[in-house]
């Protein structure tokens, strides 16, 4: 699964760490997101979704092998 | 928003079995110090005798080859009083919460879990085909110890791993 986190981040302006804050867990956790080295869970995906003010498939997209 | 407050409450409290994180603090001051005793006790082959204590135990020594059951008796409780306070620390050490515990580092803690138990039981396996007469003792004297000992040093490897990778921001 990848995602455009990094992407919605810029549009809003925001840095990793404001978005931690928006959904409470740490930069590490925003950051190994973006780098695809964690999928985070579904109330987690739901919530950055929420702060981007868009559908979660928006922002979290699957790839053929998932 | 109540949503998102419902799940935290939820995660606060769920059955987790992890420690709060002030814990951790007392682990360490635990586990330090008797660590450097065991390697001393680990030195001297166990055979250090410091502290005689009477006991009651389920099984002991008894008075000539027997085994004692259920009963006291003058001890040497030099390991108990080095391994007690080392499985305690350890165990703070390694199950108290993180800080900033998160999803995430519960990810970490559960693969550095698994991860340890696997090199474990490597070694071990190991040491069983290796190993043979009385050194094998001392194989399972390390290896009451080890798994804990390996997950502390993996776990806090990522964690530093992990805050080291993270790029300062632009």
């Amino acid at each position: 699964m990848k995602n455009n986190i990094r992407v919605e981040r810029a549009i809003k302006g925001m840095t990793q760490e404001d978005l931690s804050v928006k959904v409470s867990v740490s930069r590490q956790t925003i950051n190994a997101i973006e780098s695809n080295k964690y999928i985070p869970s579904t109330v987690l995906a739901l919530k950055i979704a929420k702060v981007f003010k868009k559908p979660v498939e928006e922002i979290f997209i699957l790839e053929k092998n998932d | 928003m109540s949503y998102c407050k419902v799940y935290f409450t939820f995660v606060k409290t769920s059955p987790h079995l992890l420690l709060p994180n002030k814990f951790k603090k007392i682990g360490w001051f635990i586990f330090i110090p008797s660590t450097i005793f065991g390697i001393i006790l680990c030195i001297n082959d166990f055979r250090a005798a410091w502290i005689w204590v009477r006991v009651f135990a389920i099984a002991n020594d008894g008075t000539d080859s027997n085994i004692l059951y259920f009963g006291s008796r003058l001890s040497n409780v030099t390991d108990t009083v080095v391994g007690v306070p080392f499985i305690i620390g350890a165990l703070l050490v390694s199950f108290s919460k993180e800080k900033n515990e998160d999803e995430f580092i519960a990810e970490i803690r559960l693969s550095s879990l698994l991860w340890a138990v696997w090199v474990n039981y490597i070694l071990l396996l190991v040491s069983f085909l290796l190993v043979y007469g009385s050194p094998f003792i001392e194989v399972m004297v390390y290896n009451m110890f080890t798994t804990l000992l390996i997950f502390i040093v993996r776990f806090n490897y990522l964690l530093y791993r992990n805050r080291k990778t993270v790029p300062d921001e632009k």
